[in-house]
């Protein structure tokens, strides 16, 4: 999930740079660079779930 | 440019990164009292010398030497190309005072991002890992984004390029603040929580051990901000003297309107004002007001300010409460939170020349990056790095406090501890 995460943070960014070189009007660039950006927050959310899952797991783990 | 008045700036520098290390100290436990200090001056040592030896170069300036990318007939330019270990500042004194300047400015900004994650990893962070932390980002991966918005890289040819307003990021919001404050996401992930904090599923309170230096260091951080974001605005942004006395005035509204959103958003919740998140609010108020300092009008950035102190307080609860991250001095909060909320803000509110959306675009173009290609690599980085020298101390050196554990004295020998801190477990 982790790598998921940081996978999904770095093609949101590509989705962001793509909008830039592909597109030229204003909304247009505007929906693909939200979308990048929503991309983002989903593999930040994602990254954030691995490691409060690690530490639940830890949590139980402990006597 | 005024030299003097820029010079005048960047020696308040340090005051800010003095603030923020007496912050942290006071926000973590007496036993780790030392250490954290020491990692702190640790930090802006290694900080100063790697980014000189490497980080400058691909840092570079505006205007200066960089390497450039084709792509969809695109010209990206993404690096620096200065000379390794700054060499040819000193016979260039005289011809290009404003690369020596830009430097010297950087020197402190980027120890007072590699500071940022410090207080996060407080009472767990090995000495070694700390410095091996700051290189990297001193090094390597502060310069790549400091290059992109101060260094005439990419993210400062919007227009030229794309068709868009440049982003503006005039007091290193973005620059150093969230860089430094995905640091210690980043930090903190790796770390996981001190001993202790979480107990099946509970959160514990473990309280700072001295808020008069919480305090304190806010009032120090407040000078040593006015001189980041003016000397940032000069060198960056080309700001006036008479814009420099507007950052001033925007930079202290800034401060007390976080404080106060702070204050009374924790007033409202837990009946009672607390310091430490109030000190909080006062910080983030100046994270949050330094992406637009000077180009901002006084209202503008008290709402800034007012919506930055009252959301560190939520943040801090729910990286707390909700994801487990345990950051002693809600760093990731004030720093990264309060920073995202600064570039953003000044996409609703900066001064247009076309249109709002261009410029909303181009902030949310900065931010997306930040999260995009920053926090993977310092993430990316910080693992590999753990993997060589291992960032958390052992099991008994969480109960027993940094101090005594890699110092084997701590800072205040003449207290009286518990007794129980000291046992193993």
């Amino acid at each position: 999930m982790k790598w998921i995460g940081c996978l999904l943070l770095f093609s949101g960014w590509i989705i962001v740079a793509t909008a830039l070189l592909l597109l030229t009007g204003l909304a247009q660039r505007f929906s693909f660079i939200t979308a990048g950006l929503l991309v983002e927050l989903l593999g930040l959310a994602l990254l954030a779930l691995s490691y409060k899952a690690l530490q639940t797991g830890r949590q139980r783990g402990q006597p | 440019m005024s030299l003097s008045l820029c010079l005048l700036c960047i020696l308040l520098v340090p005051l800010a990164t003095a603030g923020l290390a007496l912050m942290q100290q006071g926000l973590g436990r007496s036993r780790s009292a030392a250490h954290a200090m020491l990692a702190s001056l640790c930090a802006l040592a290694i900080a100063a010398i790697v980014f000189v030896l490497v980080g400058s170069s691909w840092a570079g300036y505006s205007g200066g030497l960089s390497h450039t990318v084709h792509i969809g007939g695109v010209a990206w330019d993404w690096l620096g190309a200065e000379p390794l270990l700054a060499s040819g500042l000193r016979a260039g004194l005289q011809t290009n005072a404003y690369a020596a300047l830009v430097l010297c400015l950087q020197i402190f900004t980027v120890g007072m991002a590699a500071l940022i994650p410090i207080s996060t990893g407080n009472d767990r962070w090995r000495l070694a890992g700390v410095c091996a932390a700051t290189a990297l980002l001193a090094g390597f991966l502060y310069p790549l984004f400091s290059h992109w918005v101060w260094g005439g890289g990419w993210l400062a040819q919007l227009t030229l390029r794309f068709g868009l307003p440049n982003l503006v990021d005039s007091g290193g919001a973005g620059v150093v603040q969230v860089v430094g404050g995905l640091a210690a996401l980043s930090a903190a992930w790796i770390l996981g929580p001190r001993q202790g904090k979480y107990t099946a599923g509970m959160a514990t309170a473990i309280p700072g051990h001295n808020i008069v230096l919480v305090l304190f260091g806010c009032l120090l951080a407040l000078l040593g901000w006015i001189g980041l974001d003016g000397a940032a605005s000069i060198l960056f942004y080309g700001a006036s003297a008479s814009q420099v006395v507007l950052v001033v005035i925007n930079a202290v509204l800034s401060a007390s309107a976080g404080c106060l959103a702070a204050l009374l958003t924790t007033q409202l919740r837990y009946k009672k004002p607390d310091a430490s998140l109030s000190a909080n609010g006062w910080i983030a108020g100046l994270v949050a007001g330094s992406a637009g300092c000077g180009l901002l009008s006084p209202a503008q950035t008290i709402l800034i300010g007012l919506v930055a102190g009252g959301l560190v307080t939520f943040l801090v609860e729910a990286l707390e409460l909700k994801l487990f991250v345990d950051d002693p001095s809600g760093s990731i909060a004030i720093h990264a939170g309060a920073g995202l909320w600064g570039l953003l803000a000044f996409g609703l509110f900066g001064p247009v020349a076309g249109p709002r959306a261009a410029m909303l675009l181009s902030q949310v173009i900065g931010i997306a990056t930040l999260l995009g290609v920053m926090l993977p690599l310092l993430h990316l980085g910080n693992l590999l790095l753990n993997h060589l020298i291992p960032y958390r101390v052992d099991s008994d050196g969480d109960w027993q406090g940094m101090d005594i554990r890699e110092l084997g004295a701590g800072a205040y020998p003449e207290f009286v501890m518990h007794a129980e801190e000291f046992v193993p477990r």
